[in-house]
């Protein structure tokens, strides 16, 4: 009976203890995972602490810059910053050219040298300035007054300069931003006739030379670049979603027919020595000081662009160019120009046409002012001469200038000299026309007891065809060669339509030139 | 000309000049501040209803892990952080932004660049523009030529690039810093710790 009974209760018991035994291991498990758990959890705690704490790093560190940078832009003076926002760069060229003309000979040339400065003089006003050195080596000006010895007092002067040497200023501007279509503008501003004025860097362009009807003739009323003290308003429009209509218009001094002396002392073999003064009016950009003429001029370009790569403008100047001592005559210009582009390939061009009113009128009118063209006289060996003339004046220019581009690079020079320094380099080819029609173009004058006496004039055209291939490793620097090929009449000298080729041969009525050219901005 | 057509050019000057002080939206120019920060990621990702800001500090790591991914394209990686950004719509992530800054000419352009999760630009925003010249860049016909670009692709001027004459320095500015940032992007949120 006993037996059973310890049978019974250890039968009884025994799932009893395998259930503790289930239990506790259960627990142990649990016990184990909510360990790991919490060791998890402790560890993504850290993780995301010590994230957090570095971004608070970054951003406290940030505000400390900004904080630091705040406190010194504030603890800078107006001017230091304003001389720290001021930024000077500069872009120039240099040809080297040689002429099938005999009086030309080859030789480089400092085409130009222009110092650019620039500064946001404070929200929504800045100021623009370039100066400019063309073919400048020295200016040295030389004056004494001292006394003579045995009584009286001798003043002597002396220029000291390099042959067609010019400092200009090109800019010099005021800009106030009221809103993008309007922008306020005075000072001396480049005349917006046509597209190479305003756009005229030599380092933007791919030949050597700039075009006839801009530079070389000009058909424009004088040379570019052209700047005019005036004052006006500039803006861009947007026109759809890719669209953009751009204008600039001013009011200013204009171009006037102004006076340029030249001094000629002459010796000459078996005869007198002679002293000339040569006073030439033409037409030359406005003064800087009081006008010497009463009306003021308007010039305006618009141009839509449809889209990136495409525009064309159209432009005008009206003005008075006679100073208020001739008949009051205008001159009236308009330009059409453009560009497109089709990936490699583009098309830029420019058409100007230029009427001098009453070139006739305005020679009558010096007649009678300067009385005689043309006067002499001889004391001695010596013999003086004083000459007027009216010059680059016809009663119509008109040309144009179109350039055909198209870039390349091919791969095989990546990995020479010429590419490898370089991310983007570019090699272009450029085909250039040029032609320009002078109507009455003014050749001659002359005049006695305030009577014109003779004009002569003549119909003349000058063409021109350029080659060219420029390498350019980075956008700002040029490597030039370019072959031009220029005619005018048979017959009649090229001398007499540009002003850059000074042979006065008849025969010589064409030239063949090659070109290599340098030019840099920075 | 007489001097009566000349006051008259005077008087429609001031006549502009009134209308445009009277009206109540003032644009700037070339250069000026045209986005401020909290503005940026918006410009890029419009539909966004969220932006996650994060500022990724520069290190010589990510530094070299930036300009081996932009291949030959030379660029300062001046930086000593980055402000990028997540875009969202709700819990959905439209795509990743980042802050740049590279030398036009002679100043610095900061511009945002967003970036989708196909890894392709999907729009480019400029910031600030502080040279005086080449303020076209700003313009949406401009920069919507960034759209669909990734890294592999030139992002230069006449290559895949229409340039703007006169403002070449500055296009070269955003194709170099697009670059950067799809680089950077790259590195930080597709491959790196960031990834969502």
């Amino acid at each position: 009976m006993f037996i059973f009974l310890i049978f019974l209760l250890v039968l009884v018991s025994t799932p009893v203890m395998a259930q503790e035994i289930d239990t506790r291991s259960e627990i142990r498990e649990l016990r184990e995972k909510l360990e790991r758990l919490e060791r998890k959890l402790a560890s993504d705690e850290a993780l995301r602490e010590k994230k957090s704490v570095e971004e608070r790093d970054a951003i406290a560190e940030k505000v400390k810059n900004d904080v630091i940078s705040e406190v010194s832009s504030k603890g800078q003076s107006y001017f230091s910053k304003l001389i720290d926002q001021t930024k000077v760069g500069a872009y120039g060229s240099m040809r080297y050219g040689t002429s099938s003309l005999d009086d030309l000979h080859n030789s480089f040339t400092l085409r130009r040298f222009v110092l650019t400065v620039d500064s946001p003089i404070a929200e929504r006003l800045k100021a623009n300035m370039e100066l400019e050195f063309e073919r400048f080596t020295q200016l040295e000006l030389e004056k004494k007054l001292t006394r003579t010895s045995g009584g009286g007092l001798t003043s002597e002067q002396a220029i000291e300069g390099n042959n067609k040497s010019e400092i200009s200023v090109e800019q010099a501007w005021l800009q106030y931003d009221i809103t993008d279509w309007l922008k306020f503008r005075g000072g001396a501003v480049l005349v917006p006739l046509g597209r190479f004025n305003i756009n005229h860097d030599d380092n933007r362009w791919d030949l050597p030379r700039r075009s006839l009807v801009d530079k070389g003739t000009p058909v424009l009323p004088t040379t570019a670049a052209w700047p005019e003290l005036g004052a006006g308003f500039l803006g861009d429009i947007p026109i759809g979603n890719a669209g953009k209509l751009s204008y600039q218009w001013y009011v200013m001094n204009g171009v006037a027919l102004d006076s340029e002396i030249e001094q000629i002392g002459q010796t000459r073999a078996g005869d007198t020595t002679k002293l000339a003064y040569e006073v030439k009016l033409q037409p030359s950009r406005g003064t800087f000081s009081d006008d010497i003429k009463t009306g003021k001029s308007i010039g305006t370009r618009w141009a839509y662009s449809p889209s990136l790569g495409s525009e064309i403008g159209a432009s005008l100047y009206w003005g008075r160019y006679t100073p208020d001592f001739l008949p009051n005559k205008p001159v009236f210009s308009f330009a059409i120009d453009g560009k497109k582009t089709w990936g490699p390939f583009e098309i830029e061009g420019q058409y100007v046409n230029t009427q001098w009113s009453g070139v006739r009128k305005v020679a009558q009118g010096l007649a009678r002012r300067a009385i005689s063209s043309s006067s002499e006289a001889e004391i001695d060996d010596v013999e003086t001469e004083v000459e007027f003339e009216l010059a680059n004046l016809a009663n119509r220019k008109q040309g144009y200038w179109a350039d055909f581009r198209y870039r390349f690079w091919p791969d095989f020079l990546s990995n020479t000299i010429l590419g490898k320094h370089f991310t983007n380099p570019q090699l272009i080819a450029t085909f250039r026309a040029e032609q320009v029609w002078f109507s009455e173009l003014l050749e001659s004058i002359a005049f006695a007891n305030g009577a014109l006496t003779e004009t002569k004039s003549a119909n003349r055209l000058l063409n021109r065809v350029t080659m060219g291939l420029t390498y350019r490793p980075v956008p700002l620097v040029a490597l030039q060669l370019a072959y031009e090929y220029t005619r005018t009449n048979r017959g009649k000298s090229l001398s007499s339509v540009t002003n850059f080729l000074t042979s006065s041969k008849d025969r010589e009525y064409f030239q063949h030139a090659v070109l290599m050219g340098l030019a840099f901005g920075f | 000309m007489d001097s009566k057509i000349s006051l008259r050019q005077i008087g429609i000057w001031l006549v502009c000049l009134a209308l445009s002080l009277g009206s109540s939206q003032f644009a700037l120019g070339q250069e000026g501040v045209f986005l401020k920060d909290e503005e940026a990621p918006k410009a890029v990702f419009p539909e966004a209803d969220s932006f996650e800001r994060k500022v990724v500090r520069s290190n010589e790591e990510i530094k070299a892990k930036i300009q081996q991914r932009m291949g030959k394209t030379k660029t300062s990686l001046w930086e000593d952080s980055y402000v990028t950004f997540v875009a969202k719509k709700g819990e959905t992530i439209l795509g990743y932004a980042a802050i740049v800054e590279e030398i036009g000419k002679h100043r610095p352009i900061t511009f945002i660049v967003g970036v989708g999760p196909d890894r392709k630009i999907k729009d480019a925003a400029l910031m600030v523009y502080r040279e005086a010249y080449g303020g076209e860049v700003r313009d949406r016909r401009f920069l919507q030529q960034y759209k669909g670009k990734q890294l592999k692709d030139p992002l230069l001027p006449y290559r895949d690039i229409q340039n703007i004459s006169g403002a070449t320095m500055s296009v070269e500015a955003i194709g170099r810093g697009s670059k950067k940032a799809l680089a950077l992007l790259e590195v930080v949120y597709f491959e790196g710790t960031e990834q969502k």
